[in-house]
């Protein structure tokens, strides 16, 4: 099972809306058109309310980090010329959170609360990763 | 209506394998030396057991039916947890309910674990679970090179550390207290003294935890069996009695490593101590949070033994680190935890390795690790889950 590239999101019927929006370079989230509330990760039905009435739509792309680690260990052969490398939850404005990498800051000025942006740069057989970015003064 | 399961079991034998790593034995034979020592143990033959519960299965440990064949088992009651650590309270539960019910009467719950053999399984390529829809079960996501749970505890931990300004140098009070257990423990595979700058020049592995945060990587197998207390008190050994329980919890407020109310995840971001939820052991078993004379956790981490403590409500939302300085939780200290030396310092078993030593602190045969006047022992996982054992 190794590989020496890294590995893609496993894209499903639920989650396909997501990715598919950010190959072009927009984050959408799925909002419950009873309750109101956007959730992640993308599911079948909203878990606030239950309701299977769901409507993806564009989000700000902005949040703050609201956990980080940085990974010392090469666990996987892909990722090692990267070690040390960054790990992050963000937190959108829009209330859910997103795992993913910061790029553009020292693993140093990793600080939980620090304002970031969505990048979309990265890019893995034709899949955009979100990615975020120290927030734009 | 209300089933009430207070001391309707008990568990009556223990047995183990060798603890160490690399040991040559494969997993079904370290599962057989410890089912039969825990056979001896209780008196029992193995016609007896007609039910067995095996915790850590398919695709890490064994799985019911090999371990029915190998053993030349013919039981009428199986139950089985895949692969995590997490369900130790799960297989003691289902064992518990199965002899109460009547669905078996002599149940061996079994983990068997070559983790030097299989720990391609922890994180990398050859974790599976990471890589199917939405990711791992500990907040892995491999697309973003986070692997293994160490990563998830990672994140909790190091949010835990920003909101409550928690350190590496407190946190070190888990592991240190740990190898001193382990020091009193024949079986235990680290007996080498850990001091503070050991902990500190330890390599990180995954920030804030370092190598002497997570636990070892071990081979070894524990059996339990458990019975009727009605059978159990026509057996050799001193009863040790299931007086309460509680189930894992599981939602949006729960991530398995951080606690309810921290923010991972999709956690709410509200910290809140202990729900009547997280307490309804203590109820089951008729007793109070104050007559735990020892608690056993889960320990695969160190901040999950600060996670289980605020859980409970031993101490506050963010107090923990604190609160384990000064020997709090060493043997002598006001609340003994993982007396055998844990995940972290004796072997990992599974979790199983603790509950055979409150077996063992509940019959008084700890040795110089006993526990003067144990009464009730507290099994719980960060997790929310918890068995109650009195003597």
């Amino acid at each position: 099972m190794t590989t020496d590239t890294k590995a893609l999101p496993r894209i499903t019927p639920d989650s396909a809306p997501f990715w598919d929006a950010l190959r072009t370079r927009r984050l959408l989230l799925p909002y419950c058109l009873d309750c109101g509330l956007p959730h992640l990760p993308p599911g079948p039905v909203c878990p606030a309310c239950f309701s299977g009435r769901l409507e993806w739509r564009a989000v700000s792309g902005r949040g703050r980090i609201s956990t980080w680690t940085v990974v010392y260990k090469a666990w996987f052969p892909s990722f090692a010329a990267d070690v040390p490398y960054n790990v992050v939850q963000v937190e959108l404005d829009e209330g859910p959170r997103l795992t993913a990498n910061v790029v553009g800051l020292p693993n140093e000025r990793l600080a939980v609360g620090l304002a970031v942006e969505i990048d979309y740069d990265e890019q893995r057989e034709g899949i955009t990763l979100p990615r975020f970015r120290p927030a734009a003064a | 209506m209300t089933l009430s399961l207070r001391d309707q079991s008990a568990i009556v034998g223990i047995g183990h394998s060798a603890y160490g790593r690399f040991l040559p034995d494969s997993q079904l034979a370290l599962g057989a030396t410890a089912l039969k020592a825990a056979l001896d143990d209780a008196g029992l033959t193995r016609a007896d057991i007609d039910g067995v519960a095996i915790h850590m299965g398919w695709p890490l440990g064994i799985d019911y039916d090999r371990v029915a064949e190998a053993y030349g088992l013919d039981v009428r009651w199986v139950c089985q947890t895949w692969l995590h650590g997490r369900f130790v309270t799960s297989a003691i539960q289902q064992a518990a309910m199965a002899v109460s019910c009547g669905l078996a009467e002599v149940v061996a719950c079994v983990n068997a674990i070559s983790f030097t053999r299989e720990r391609q399984i922890l994180g990398g390529p050859g974790d599976a679970e990471g890589t199917r829809e939405d990711g791992g079960t500990h907040g892995e996501s491999p697309p973003y090179g986070l692997t293994a749970p160490a990563g998830g505890v990672a994140l909790g931990m190091q949010r835990y550390m920003a909101r409550y300004g928690a350190t590496s140098e407190q946190l070190a009070a888990v592991p240190m207290a740990f190898r001193k257990h382990a020091q009193k423990s024949p079986c235990a595979v680290m007996q080498k003294p850990m001091t503070l700058a050991d902990h500190q020049a330890s390599r990180m592995v995954v920030d804030p935890l370092r190598l002497f945060d997570c636990c070892l990587i071990t081979d070894g197998a524990a059996v339990a069996i458990v019975t009727s207390a009605e059978r159990a008190r026509d057996l050799r050994q001193r009863p040790v009695y299931i007086s309460g329980m509680q189930g894992l919890r599981s939602g949006r407020d729960e991530f398995i490593f951080a606690p309810r109310g921290l923010g991972i995840n999709q956690q709410r971001d509200v910290p809140a101590g202990p729900d009547a939820r997280d307490l309804l052991a203590y109820r089951m078993a008729g007793i109070n949070r104050a007559d735990v004379a020892g608690l056993y956790t889960y320990d695969a981490f160190s901040p999950l033994v600060l996670f289980v403590l605020e859980r409970l409500g031993f101490c506050g939302p963010g107090e923990a680190a604190a609160w384990v300085q000064g020997g709090r939780i060493e043997l002598g200290g006001e609340l003994p935890m993982n007396t055998s030396g844990g995940l972290l310092s004796e072997a990992h078993v599974g979790g199983w390795n603790s509950i055979l030593e409150i077996v063992r602190q509940l019959r008084g045969v700890a040795g110089e690790r006993q526990i003067k006047n144990a009464r009730h022992l507290q099994w719980a996982t960060a997790w929310g889950d918890s068995v109650i054992f009195r003597n």
